[in-house]
């Protein structure tokens, strides 16, 4: 019989592609390149062709058994990647893994606040929720019985303060005591930021809580401006809420500051109305008196920010009450 | 305090928009909180703080805005009066409560409306007008800022004024119609018998005038601000005369006041003028304050550039007295007006609040390396909160103070705490002793909400014997880790929160740790512990007692909570870790399984294999509590592997036979362990 090798692999190559199942496909295979099949009967018939075709004889059939076995290896490939399909997964299924806890809001605020002031080189202090009358007023320019004690209604302990006779202990209304607790131990450079609770008996509201968190900060050096105050404040609410704001400096009034003042800021894409946002200004020169700094002998810049307040405009909490109630469900949103 | 623009423009004149000016003021540190309409006036609400209780008067506002706008400040004309020989007869008995005190008699007055203009200008404020004679002490009140007051001369028994304190339980009715009882503290304006005024707070329903009066006497005074303010307080009353007398009123407006009213009153009400008398018992003067200020003390205080003639202008608006020292240097002297004012940094501020603060420079501040070494607490408190988040505990943030009751319900003696002895209300009273009570306030509104699982921490602080101490709270409900691959839903137990402070405090380092079966009062009995390092407790944790939840009506029984001393974190000092060679020789692994008694604790066991266990043994691996009914009565099993490694070769089984048997043996003899 004489060879049409191109025919024969055609037709070979058309009959595998087209096997439906593994089956038929092992019968192609015995057909094709089993002991008595088509590719033996090739090779056989190689002794028969003139020594002169030989080699282009040879050689095209092996190349007709390399390409059949190619192809059946591919096709049964195939088969078995349709049968691995059924053990493939479902990857929309959710995963299984412990659930992250979260951290309150307040604390992530804070967080955020102190590490903004840590990269500037302001090293972070805490103080006692406890204090006394000399530190939460008196050192700081607050004298009893004066109307500037106004803004400060203050919870007091039935305990004495065993320092000072006839006067009780207090809770912290602000977190400026902590000010004078670092300015009584440490001489300047100062740069520290104070975070914590504070206390006051307010009637809670949606805006008004008895304990809420503020963070201190106080700048103490030879020649601190009432300018590195603006300028610090600028730089630090651009960061804290982006630069989508606007931002002004009122004067105020605060007994340990001198100049003082009130920073508002304004969305400005948003309403047109001013938030108040922190307190500031230069050190009351009586409060470096107190702490019993050289007169005359440095300057420094002090604010104060309620976190609550600022986590509220931030993240659009409406009511103060929502960061203590602590639903599992507002706590997992942050 | 309300202002009315067109009254404002009597004394400045500072143009018709409210809104600028309103701006303007607020700028400048007065601080306007709403612009609403009166009529064809705009009314202006200030906030004015309180350093400056000179603004607590049209004229003053007028002031504040003739610097800031640079315009002329009309002051309103005063009349000179040539006032009769004849004195008043005034006695100030507390000299210090009184430092100044003028009395006029008027005769032969005509009580009527007051004139529309001034009716009008009080109106547009929102007070009430009364009478010609009182309404004029309101309009100079206003107008100036000095409290008057008009007593109807006639029901001054013995024409005789006395100032002193009263006498306690004495008697009167003020003039809201209250009977008010007053102590040897308050200080009253009296005539021969009784008390007609509380001074400087308000007047008595008795001495009032009313449309029968015919003499009057007119007061203008000074009294002590922190005397005044305290009997504010004491009687729960804030009048517009007490809040200005509490802020300080301007001594020298005392008779400028007085002047004014009686103009006013002669020209409304008629009558003469026949009694005067001003008393001072000097104790309200001040000394004269003189600040010495140069342009650079300003300028380099501000980081700003303001001229020297700028800063002479601003301070000469606000009726400051400076002199030129020398080239750029002034001395200032203060209004009688301005006690506020007293040193340099005051006159900086006054200079700045006028230019406006936004018009002055930005710069950022050098800050030097500060020797102060970082909160350490925190830093640990940080550290543990990494390890909380990981396994899943979120944070609670909860109040501080609480009330005796909820202690009781917590099972936590009522006593401890800290008493506050001036709570707003009852649940204010007592800083808490333990985080227990709000923790379960919190667990209980989430539970009725619906939130079942619930995994929460807190950093808080007890606060017991005047001293406040950090502690952290764990608290652990409902189903642990879901799985949809396996049927069984998991309840958090007593393992789960025992883990997770093991894991804990090992993320910290902290290893030498006992857990010993103790409760507190709230805990179930047998179902918590006491955790010790170095034979001091530390904290607690357990399964909350039944009737403390049910007290707080949580019906989710299996709740478990920890209380742990934050004092233990924060002592771990950061010691470098050196590295353990990892040992390449195969470990051997025994399993051992016991029947124990009820009351042998794997601890007795662990102690026993350390004892007997030689070098050989590097771990002891727990795997197992069998509490089946095929295990004889009074016994559980408890099944574990013994993990034999040497660093220095393999080991061969036959080496360990002895050991581990001699293990087993001691636990047979001492423990009456059985093999199973």
């Amino acid at each position: 019989m004489d060879w049409n090798l191109e025919e024969t692999e055609k037709k070979a190559l058309i009959e595998i592609k087209n096997a439906v199942d593994e089956k038929e496909l092992e019968v192609f295979r015995i057909k094709y390149l089993g002991r008595k099949g088509v590719v033996q009967e090739i090779f056989s018939y190689l002794g028969k062709v003139p020594k002169e075709d030989k080699p282009l004889f040879g050689q095209k059939a092996n190349s007709l058994r390399n390409n059949i076995t190619k192809a059946i290896e591919t096709k049964k490939q195939s088969f078995i990647e349709k049968t691995k399909d059924f053990l493939n997964l479902d990857v929309t299924l959710p995963g299984v893994a412990v659930s992250l806890g979260h951290k309150h809001l307040i604390t992530q605020t804070i967080d955020e606040i102190c590490s903004l002031f840590e990269t500037l080189g302001f090293v972070i202090q805490e103080g006692p929720e406890i204090e006394t009358e000399a530190h939460n007023f008196e050192g700081l320019n607050i004298p009893e019985d004066h109307p500037s004690r106004d803004g400060f209604d203050t919870f007091y302990l039935e305990a004495e303060d065993p320092y000072e006779k006839n006067k009780n202990l207090l809770l912290r209304s602000h977190t400026s005591p902590g000010q004078i607790r670092i300015m009584k131990e440490h001489k300047p450079p100062l740069a520290v930021v104070i975070p914590g609770r504070v206390y006051r008996p307010d009637a809670v509201d949606a805006s008004h809580s008895f304990m809420f968190h503020q963070i201190e900060g106080l700048l103490v050096d030879k020649d601190i401006k009432f300018s590195d105050l603006k300028g610090l404040l600028t730089d630090f609410c651009q960061k804290f809420f982006g630069k989508n704001i606007n931002m002004r400096f009122r004067p105020h009034y605060f007994p340990f500051t001198e100049p003082s003042a009130e920073v508002d800021i304004s969305w400005k894409d948003g309403k047109k109305e001013w938030l108040e946002i922190m307190g500031c200004g230069m050190v009351h020169p009586k409060v470096f008196e107190f702490v019993g700094y050289k007169k005359g002998a440095y300057t420094g810049l002090a604010f104060g920010l309620g976190v609550e307040r600022i986590a509220m405009l931030k993240h659009g909490v409406s009511d103060i009450r929502t960061f203590y109630e602590n639903d599992n469900r507002f706590l997992k949103q942050f | 305090m309300k202002i009315s623009l067109n009254w404002l423009k009597d004394y400045v004149s500072c143009g018709n928009s409210a809104e600028k000016i309103g701006h303007k003021l607020t700028m400048a540190g007065l601080e306007v909180e709403k612009i609403s309409s009166y009529l064809n006036d705009k009314i202006l609400e200030l906030e004015i703080t309180p350093n400056r209780a000179d603004c607590l008067s049209m004229t003053g506002i007028a002031r504040e805005l003739s610097a800031i706008l640079d315009k002329n400040f009309d002051s309103p004309k005063i009349r000179k009066f040539n006032f009769p020989v004849k004195r008043s007869d005034i006695k100030i008995q507390d000299k210090t409560g009184c430092g100044c005190y003028i009395g006029t008699v008027i005769e032969d007055i005509k009580i009527d409306e007051a004139p529309l203009w001034i009716r009008k200008r009080l109106e547009s404020l929102g007070l009430k007008s009364i009478n010609n004679v009182v309404d004029v002490t309101n309009f100079c009140l206003m107008e100036l800022g000095q409290p008057l007051h008009a007593f109807d001369y006639d029901k001054v028994a013995g024409g005789k004024i006395v100032v002193r304190k009263a006498k306690d339980g004495e008697k009167i009715v003020t003039l809201d119609n209250i009977e008010r009882v007053l102590d040897s503290s308050i200080l009253v304006i009296a005539d021969d018998q009784k008390p007609l005024a509380i001074a400087g707070i308000m007047g008595g329903v008795d001495s009032q005038v009313t449309a029968q009066t015919k003499n009057v006497l007119l007061e203008s005074a000074y009294f002590d601000p922190v005397l005044i303010r305290r009997t504010s307080r004491k009687l729960g009353i804030t009048t517009d005369s007490s809040y200005r007398f509490e802020r300080r009123v301007d001594y020298e407006r005392i008779s400028i006041g007085a002047h004014r009213a009686l103009a006013l009153i002669l020209t409304c009400a008629g009558g003469v003028i026949t009694k005067y008398r001003k008393v001072s018992t000097g104790s309200y003067k001040k000394k004269k304050i003189k600040v010495m200020v140069s342009k650079n003390d300003i300028n380099s205080y501000l980081g700003a550039e303001i001229s020297f003639a700028q800063i002479k202008k601003i301070l000469k608006r606000l009726d400051f007295g400076i002199s030129v020292e020398n080239k750029e240097t002034l001395k200032v002297s203060p209004p009688s007006f301005r006690p506020d004012i007293v040193s340099k940094v005051d006159i900086i501020e006054e200079v700045s609040r006028v230019i406006g603060y936004d018009k002055l420079p930005l710069s950022l501040p050098k800050i030097q390396r500060v020797n102060i070494e970082p909160n350490k607490q925190r830093q640990r408190r940080k550290e543990t909160e990494k390890a909380l988040l990981a396994q899943g505990f979120s944070e609670i943030i909860t109040f501080s103070m609480t009330d005796q009751n909820k202690l009781e319900m917590s099972e936590i003696n009522a006593t401890s705490g800290i008493k506050i002895k001036n709570p707003l209300s009852l649940d204010q009273e007592v800083m808490r002793s333990s985080l227990l009570p709000s923790t379960l306030s919190v667990v209980q509104t989430n539970l009725n909400r619906g939130e079942k699982k619930l995994k929460f921490y807190e950093f808080g602080k007890i606060y017991t014997e005047n001293k406040e101490q950090d502690v952290l709270s764990l608290f652990l409900c409902g189903e642990t880790l879901f799985d949809w691959r396996s049927k069984d839903r998991k309840i958090a137990e007593f393992y789960d929160l025992k883990g997770s402070v093991e894991n804990l405090y090992s993320s910290l380092g902290i290893t030498n740790l006992v857990f010993q079966a103790k409760e507190e009062p709230f805990f179930e009995k047998g179902q918590s512990c006491f955790i010790y390092q170095n034979k001091t407790k530390i904290g607690s944790l357990g399964l909350l007692k039944e009737n403390v939840l049910a007290k707080w009506n949580i019906k989710e029984r299996q709740c478990y909570f920890a209380q742990m001393d934050l004092e233990v974190i924060y002592r771990i000092e950061k010691n470098i870790k050196k590295f353990q060679p990892i040992i390449g020789y195969p470990s051997i692994v025994r399993d051992v399984s016991l029947a124990v008694k009820q009351d042998v604790s794997f601890q007795d066991i662990k102690n026993i294999i350390y004892e007997n266990c030689g070098s050989l043994l590097s771990d002891v691996r727990f795997t197992e509590e069998y509490l089946g009914d095929k295990i004889e009565f009074g016994y559980r099993g408890l099944v574990f592997s013994l993990i034999y490694q040497s660093e220095e070769r393999t080991l061969k089984e036959e080496e360990i036979n002895d050991v581990h048997e001699k293990i087993v043996q001691e636990l047979i003899q001492k423990l009456a362990v059985i093999r199973r």
